[in-house]
């Protein structure tokens, strides 16, 4: 359903991408993996629309597309209902929500375990809080892609595990999610598919299995690594 | 904080607005008092009827539209650059209206010098943001193009006053700002533009409630992000020349009006919408009671006393609850 065709794209003398070509399947969850400045956040970026590529195509038949940058600036002096409510406001002339529209705030709310946290003023959150209310954004957006830059930095293990639990369920209602993450054995176990960032401008697109290779990832992070394989688990452990 | 103390403040609000308009219209060197509001609707010949319908209703009227706008578009201004420096005039309107004021004055010695305030902030307003919009738009750059429009029209209006000694005078006090009486416009077409102005805002408002996220998260709506951010621009500058217009130029009670009123409600623009109206109305309402009593018969200009008045409320406001402007 995302379909890229001999992408180039460079920044001033830098290429970031080569002839790329690769498929992003619907429904699934998938991760962009790769080392600091492989153009993980510019590939995001140039499949949200944001960026135009200089070279190719990306074709995608999304109705509406949600992406969530890294580094977010929040409003002030609102709840958290509010925050979420804000994007209703897209479309709407209406100066107030109706009666369905809150019953999705709620809904999304529950969904990311932050019912009790409605009407806190979204200055008082903590950066975990406010990260799965930016997913509950991305929920009542309605969009059938979701794409997150990294969006387990700063959390502790437990929530990281929480918030890659409610992003994996968001794959059962349909939604296509593409997620850029660091932590590849936390990757592992939740991505459906996977997209490694080589350093000669290449994307290697596959799935778990064939993905998971110590060829492949010695492609992208240029360390030899010894991948485990046990049934449907992979373990990934650096070589030194 | 709950709705229903959002309710009291807005009633207080509204209280302090009510207050301001009665002693901008009843008090002062003249006291009128309430006795006289029956009378005043139907216009007699008497000295204090005539007082009222022809001075102070008038100057009130103007007052109220004046502060309303300027608070609006100040917030207008902060929400599309979500930057709480950034007031009404940026976008080359204080400059824009002072030329007209001054040419008005150099060239026709007219009394209609606020038609032509109103008039140079449109076109200035204009010419800014559609440099901004030329290549691609950025709140970035129509801040920078008004701030060089601004400069550039103000050097001129320096060299009018400089190389016309004999008019200098008058004009660096009309420049201070005051409510002024035209022969164009009437009081009822500046009363319709002032409607008008306040649907399209109002229309706008829940927009701005989108815009409050964050910007680069928008970016995937970028159409929407631009029309309205356009759109919201275009409506600031026009109620800013309307309140040119109105009372001349009055400098940053379109920065304080907004942050007081944030600091109160945060960032829904739906209750910053009703309290800038109300906080900035009596803000003017205040400021020009004060301008024509203080030293009567003798008037302060009216932008100095809303800066006298202003900075200190203002700073009062900060010290308490200050701490929500984080670097």
């Amino acid at each position: 359903m995302i379909k890229v065709k001999d992408l180039y794209y460079s920044v001033e003398n830098l290429t970031l991408f080569e002839g790329v070509n690769f498929d992003i399947p619907k429904g699934k969850l998938s991760v962009i993996i790769g080392p600091n400045g492989a153009g993980k956040t510019t590939m995001l970026k140039l499949i949200a629309g944001i960026i135009k590529p200089q070279k190719g195509e990306i074709i995608s038949n999304c109705k509406e597309l949600f992406y969530l940058p890294q580094r977010i600036k929040y409003p002030q002096g609102i709840t958290l209902a509010e925050y979420i409510e804000s994007y209703f406001y897209k479309n709407n002339w209406k100066w107030f929500l109706s009666g369905e529209e809150k019953t999705k705030i709620d809904e999304a709310l529950s969904l990311m375990d932050l019912s009790d946290k409605k009407d806190v003023l979204i200055d008082n959150l903590s950066s975990g809080e406010l990260q799965k209310a930016n997913i509950a954004l991305g929920i009542v957006s309605n969009s059938d892609i979701i794409m997150l830059d990294e969006p387990t930095a700063n959390m502790d293990l437990v929530n990281r595990i929480k918030v890659l639990d409610f992003i994996k369920k968001l794959t059962e209602k349909g939604i296509s999610i593409i997620v850029i993450l660091h932590d590849i054995n936390l990757s592992s176990v939740y991505g459906d598919w996977f997209l490694g960032f080589t350093k000669n401008h290449k994307v290697i697109s596959e799935e778990k299995d064939k993905f998971f290779t110590p060829e492949n990832l010695k492609e992208i992070f240029d360390i030899d690594f010894k991948v485990i394989k046990d049934n449907e688990d992979v373990h990934i452990q650096v070589l030194n | 904080m709950s709705k229903s103390k959002k309710l009291v403040i807005i009633t207080v609000l509204f209280g302090i607005m009510l207050l301001s308009l009665y002693l901008a219209i009843y008090a002062g060197y003249k006291d009128l008092g309430f006795k006289l509001v029956k009378k005043a609707f139907n216009i007699g010949n008497d000295p204090d009827s005539l007082i009222l319908n022809f001075l102070r209703y008038p100057r009130a009227f103007k007052a109220f539209i004046a502060g309303s706008c300027l608070a609006l578009a100040g917030m207008f201004m902060q929400a599309v650059s979500k930057n709480p420096l950034a007031e009404p005039y940026i976008t080359g309107i204080s400059s824009g209206a002072g030329l007209g004021i001054v040419l008005s004055v150099l060239l026709f010695n007219s009394v209609n010098y606020s038609v032509f305030g109103f008039f140079g902030a449109l076109i200035s307003s204009a010419v800014v943001i559609l440099f901004a919009g030329f290549s691609r738009f950025s709140i970035t750059k129509l801040i920078l193009i008004g701030l060089s429009v601004n400069i550039f029209f103000s050097s001129l209006i320096s060299f009018i006053i400089l190389v016309n000694p004999a008019k200098s005078y008058t004009m660096m006090l009309i420049l201070s700002g005051g409510i002024t009486a035209n022969e164009i416009i009437s009081d009822k077409i500046l009363l319709t533009l002032f409607v008008v102005a306040l649907v399209f805002a109002g229309i706008f408002i829940p927009k701005l409630n989108y815009l409050r996220l964050d910007s680069e998260l928008l970016e995937t709506n970028k159409g929407k992000k631009y029309l309205y951010t356009v759109v919201i621009i275009i409506a600031a500058a026009f109620l800013t020349s309307l309140s040119v217009f109105s009372a001349g130029i009055l400098g940053f009670i379109g920065i304080i009006a907004p942050q007081i009123s944030r600091m109160l409600f945060g960032q829904d623009y739906r209750w910053l919408f009703a309290s800038n109206i109300l906080l900035g109305s009596s803000l003017i309402l205040l400021s020009d009671y004060i301008a024509r009593t203080v030293i009567f018969p003798l008037q302060i200009p009216l932008g100095l006393v809303v800066a006298f008045i202003g900075a200190p409320v203002f700073v009062y406001f900060l010290t308490r609850k200050g701490d929500m402007f984080r670097d």
